[in-house]
């Protein structure tokens, strides 16, 4: 069994999937979080100058959806075969666009702008993306609830962390979608995910 | 053997690494590539309205990166255990980060504007990245000129794409660093990427 560390923030972002993984498989791991203040300090121990890093049995892995797909893997969420895997990678790439269309809006430092960007992004850009994902669950879901083949994988774990976080900005942005609704909520209760959810750390993002 | 269709832009673009990848695993594919003008009565046929999509026994995949970890899987380029796959996939998020940046600058229409980007993106971005590259080579090449674990893997062969990309625009974009250029030439040489390299069509993206 090899000992796993996960090292982030103190925050879900873009290692709260690999969290939800862990907790879903019932597998132990490290969960160090440094505040913004410790970060500096810490920033030369990782290979690129950034979190989140996974360090396996001593040896260092950055970039999220790389650690997430390997935790994945190791235990069985990822999809049952080779073209299961790519189609939950497909649903896993297209949740990334989205997040990088809001993302510009978050960085913007101008008050009136960011407020403009992020009217622009719930209005136009969020809805062309959550009907994608909405088009590839109904592709590849085989008539059931989750992404890809009736089954629990990563990608519905890594909705349902950024479903939560655009939720709690705009409450209303998934009243259109109530495929992708019925799809969080069937991930919300599963057994160890509730438990998890009830008891973690509570962060805005 | 299942049936493969690639279906793409008449270009290298994001689509050129899964066609290297064939290539290398001497395996066929139907390459079908509509030039602009054809392609928007060919768009509502794609699950996402985009390309790459790859066809498997009729079956759609979207998402340039899940098509290629697909076919690597499947051809045995992606790394030889769920580890080694790991650090492939962290170089793959680290080649796409690096030519995240490069896009804009080529679809700037204002000529000072696009000079302007173009020499920050060469002059400050693109090094940062190429350093955190060399940074993973070394720290998971054990030693060689491939990025993970001394073989060839999809890693090398997105890279190779991409980077004649950048040089394209920069000849010396690589000047500094030497780990990189033996990297791409070790890629050249493997005897059925030279072979398909000498062949393939020649367009200007």
């Amino acid at each position: 069994m090899p000992s796993y560390k996960l090292s982030y923030f103190n925050l879900r972002g873009f290692a709260e999937v690999s969290r939800l993984i862990f907790a879903a498989a019932g597998e132990k791991y490290e969960d160090v979080r440094y505040e913004r203040d410790q970060w500096p300090a810490h920033k030369d121990e990782m290979p690129l100058g950034q979190m989140p890093v996974l360090e396996v049995d001593g040896v260092k892995l950055p970039q999220s959806a790389a650690i997430a797909r390997f935790l994945a893997k190791q235990f069985h969420l990822a999809g049952k075969d080779n073209f299961e895997q790519a189609q939950v990678d497909a649903v896993v790439d297209t949740i990334y666009d989205l997040l990088k269309a809001f993302i510009p809006s978050r960085r913007e430092q101008d008050e009136a702008k960011k407020e403009e960007l992020t009217k622009k992004f719930f209005g136009e850009e969020l809805p062309k993306h959550l009907q994608n994902l909405e088009t590839l669950g109904k592709l590849y879901g085989n008539g059931g609830h989750f992404f890809v083949g009736n089954q629990l994988t990563w990608a519905d774990l890594l909705f349902q962390n950024f479903a939560e976080t655009f939720v709690g900005m705009n409450a209303d942005c998934l009243n259109n979608f109530p495929w992708l609704q019925k799809n969080r909520a069937e991930v919300e209760k599963q057994p160890r995910i509730a438990e998890y959810l009830k008891n973690r750390p509570k962060t805005e993002i």
